[in-house]
């Protein structure tokens, strides 16, 4: 009788983790489907819906690129964290400051110019996000408070924050007394580079690849991987523990804030608490994901705006729970973890011990 | 002629671009202590494991009892009465001994009065001194160890492998051991003992098995007719290890001076108790002393990532008790620590990028690092040192250990340093690794420069250091001639006060 056991491989198979996530989505479909059947719903109408409207057309790359977009500057946000081992699970509440941040400069300077207003805003989103990082960054590096905690509370903070705005300061006097945030000025809106693809595509590829650049060439990078390494090795090299982590945090706050800019700027005309759609969150999936290496964060984050928006779409033409795209995006990311332990581990059939005693 | 206990056939086990064992054989009596013996490198512990359950041996067979088994896990192994305490001890510091003892092989509810009185019981038919309820960090290496032991007692393992069990012994606690030994082969059992030390093996085994790369040069000798050169001859091969060149150089100035150095360490225990001591140029100091006595205490306080609250450390007259590390570094300090991958290194990175971990804000340009310069200093440092390297852009983790010590020795030797302090600097290095290592710590003291070495083998710091100190909980207990002394007052003083306490 044979038995199935896991071996650990000395050296991780090359190439493992491209194939275990297509693994995980072909994982994620199989399971999707069988739970669209059981429910009672037709799988394959569903899927061919999905792609329809996400990638399998022209008309709706648009909104998938759109959508990827806030995906991959989040998951760049995260990724930066990880780096050095931090988790910075609040990209969602950076999101939120730095759109709330641009909503600011927009209502200061509703004359500007279209390019210099949005110049503006993009900066004033970049500074907000890294402000709702500080707090955390300081508290991290000062007193070794946990950054998870932290990030992850000011989300909430910064939700009531713009419930606060809407209801009170920034209320919209024209809003027929619903609470609403007044409209950013119409010429603050992105350019678009065909259809309606934004320019944050552009943006958002060029602030990945200068990352990503900076990273490896930088003084400042190679600091990064050796506090990232252990604490002990950045204390013997001489580096400096607090402020590599005030400075990561505040970069990853900044590329969070980016994102909530582009989405104020791009595909929304006013803030809410719902414009960083829970972006923040998924973010972290994509990093886990693309193993936190920028380069193949664009890759997983259009996978994934896919996913969201093709599951948008069948709810309002086949009337199918938008949950469906909820539970697609939890399990590409189990098939994918799962599938990544056969580059770590391989699998043995073993005879059955022989018995001794 | 009886079965035997143990039985390894062509036992072949392959590591990506190692062969660990190349058709090891080994054979063990029941009743008896065999040595297993053979350097660094040679393969024992992987031959162990592959026994022990925990690697899947690529070909031969093990026989237990004379009847075949495969093991898959540790388990398994455990099933079968053998049982394996390892280098590294695998215990649960805030468990008791007795609940570490029984943890995993409990019966039903644990009634805590009667496990301790249980294992009291185990512990004394086997001549052991052990307080059950004591919890294991309080205890000593060498108690840890016989928890280890009464682990697999507890499993009732009637075949014991013990890895290089006295590397954390003093002498006098390794002779209690052999006690244990005796007692547990009178019982029937058999044991199996890995060392490279052939005192050890001499006093401790009834027969012993080579293995010298990989393979079984000599099986199942019998200690007590075969000579001890015989069996480093066979150990380490035809080729003698010539002794490290030792020179009369008159040492020169006091270059490192430690006052009344005092260090609390993370779990508010003591780790330095009022240490002081001077290195001159051109001379080596050897610490000797059983692990955890506070050696890496004092070589991270010299280095600066040890906190201290009292006391002074001055390179060459220049007080830097309170300077950075980088500062300490420019001052002339060089650090080879002992937690090579865990301090001076960055396992996970390139091998460029630890080559310059120490120079690499000399490679500024703006913002930016020169890579093209990096590389060069890079290439520098395996050409002078002579470090085995595939690509520099591989990881730092995919070099042997002897290479990882050359590039760190090299790279803390190329800013021409003053003191080197070198904490356990050969330890698990193979032959010709350690014999590099020694003598490029030699070559830095014929230069002048003060050297600083931590080190548990006395062999070494008997044939490299100018003088010893021996350091017992967290002082300095005495201080010897290394060209007078001998191992056995060394030893004494290794043990000293602890005795007295326990």
């Amino acid at each position: 009788m044979k038995r199935l056991v896991l071996t650990r491989r000395e050296i991780p198979t090359r190439g493992g983790q491209p194939v275990a996530f297509l693994f995980g989505l072909a994982f994620a479909l199989l399971v999707g489907a069988i739970l669209m059947q059981v429910s009672g719903d037709p799988a394959i109408d569903v899927y061919q819906r999905m792609w329809e409207r996400s990638l399998g057309s022209t008309d709706t790359w648009s909104v998938t690129f759109n959508r990827a977009v806030p995906l991959a500057l989040a998951g760049l946000a995260v990724s930066i964290a990880a780096t050095m081992g931090l988790w910075n699970i609040g990209a969602e509440g950076q999101i939120l400051f730095g759109a709330t941040a641009a909503t600011l400069v927009g209502r200061l300077f509703p004359d500007w110019p279209g390019p210099v207003l949005i110049t503006a805003m993009l900066i004033a989103a970049v500074i907000g996000g890294a402000l709702w990082a500080l707090g955390p960054g300081l508290a991290k590096a000062e007193l070794g408070v946990s950054e998870i905690i932290t990030t992850l509370m000011l989300t909430e903070v910064a939700i009531r924050l713009i419930t606060y705005l809407e209801q009170g300061p920034w209320k919209d006097p024209e809003g027929f007394g619903f609470p609403n945030v007044t409209a950013r000025p119409p010429q603050a809106e992105l350019g678009d580079l065909w259809d309606r693809t934004h320019i944050g595509v552009l943006l958002a590829l060029a602030v990945i690849g200068a990352f990503a650049w900076f990273i490896n060439r930088s003084v400042w990078g190679y600091e990064l991987r050796i506090a990232g390494s252990s604490r002990q090795t950045a204390a013997y090299a001489g580096i400096s523990m607090r402020r590599k982590v005030l400075g990561v945090l505040l970069l990853s706050g900044a590329v969070a804030g980016f994102a909530g800019g582009i989405e104020l700027t791009g595909t929304a005309v006013r803030l809410n608490a719902q414009i960083s759609n829970g972006y923040g969150f998924s973010g972290i999936i994509v990093a886990a994901l693309a193993l936190m290496r920028p380069s193949a964060i664009p890759v997983v984050a259009l996978a994934f705006g896919a996913v969201q928006v093709g599951g948008q779409s069948i709810q309002t033409s086949l009337g199918v729970s938008p949950a469906v795209s909820t539970i697609l995006q939890a399990l590409i990311l189990f098939g994918a973890i799962g599938a990544a332990v056969f580059s770590n581990y391989r699998v043995v059939a073993l005879d059955r011990q022989v018995s001794v005693a | 002629m009886t079965t035997p206990a143990v039985e390894l056939d062509g036992i072949w086990k392959r590591f990506p671009g190692v062969i660990a064992n190349s058709g090891a054989n080994l054979t063990v009596r029941p009743g008896t202590v065999h040595a297993v013996l053979g350097e660094n490198g040679a393969g024992k512990t992987t031959l162990m494991n592959c026994l022990a359950g925990v690697y899947r041996p690529d070909e031969g067979a093990i026989r237990i009892d004379g009847r075949e088994v495969r093991f898959s896990s540790p388990a398994d192994a455990i099933e079968a009465g053998v049982g394996m305490v390892h280098q590294e001890f695998r215990l649960v510091p805030t468990f008791t001994v007795a609940q570490n003892v029984v943890l995993g092989a409990a019966p039903g509810i644990v009634n805590r009065t009667r496990i301790d009185a249980e294992v009291a019981a185990l512990a004394e038919r086997f001549g052991f001194r052990a307080e059950p309820e004591r919890p294991v960090w309080q205890l000593s290496m060498g108690e840890r160890q016989r928890v280890e032991i009464l682990k697999a007692l507890w499993r009732d393992a009637r075949i014991l492998i013990l890895d290089e069990p006295t590397a954390v012994l003093t002498p006098q606690e390794a002779q209690e051991l052999g006690a244990v030994l005796r007692r547990m082969v009178a019982e029937g059992r058999s044991v199996i003992f890995i060392s490279h030390k052939l005192d050890e093996v001499t006093a401790f085994c009834d027969e012993a098995t080579v293995l010298r790369g990989g393979s079984t040069v000599a099986a199942s000798v019998e200690v007590a007719s075969v000579d001890a050169a015989e069996l480093a001859r066979l150990m380490v091969g035809d080729v003698d290890a010539p002794p490290v060149n030792r020179r009369d150089t008159a040492a020169g100035d006091i270059v490192l001076s430690v006052r009344d150095l005092r260090a609390i360490d993370t779990r508010g225990v003591t780790a330095l108790d009022g240490v002081s001591l001077d290195v001159r140029s051109g001379e080596i100091l050897g610490i000797a002393g059983v692990a955890g006595n506070g050696q890496r205490a004092l070589t991270d306080a010299i280095a600066g990532l040890q906190r201290t609250v009292a006391g002074t450390v001055e390179i060459a007259g220049t007080d830097i008790t309170s300077a950075p590390p980088r500062a300490r570094h420019r001052a002339g300090l060089a650090y080879v620590p002992e937690d090579r991958l865990g301090v001076g290194l960055a396992p996970k990175l390139p091998i460029t990028e630890n080559a310059i971990m120490r120079e690499y804000r000399a490679l500024r340009r703006g913002p930016l690092l020169s890579w093209s310069t990096a590389r060069t200093f890079c290439d520098g440092l395996v050409r002078r040192f002579e470090v085995k390297v595939g690509r520099v852009e591989a990881p730092m983790a995919s070099l042997s250990g002897g290479n990882l010590q050359r590039l760190l020795l090299g790279r803390e030797l190329s800013g021409e340093p003053r003191v080197v302090v070198a904490s356990q600097p050969t330890r698990g290095l193979d032959v010709a690794g350690v014999r590099a290592i020694q003598q490029l710590l030699v070559a830095q003291r014929d230069q002048g420069t003060a050297v600083l070495m931590v080190s548990e083998d006395l062999d070494e710091l008997l044939a490299l250091a100018d003088r010893i100190v021996v350091m017992v909980e967290g002082r300095i207990v005495g201080e010897f001639d290394a060209r007078t002394t001998s191992r056995a007052e060394i030893g004494e003083a290794m043990i000293g006060s602890r005795r007295a306490d326990a």
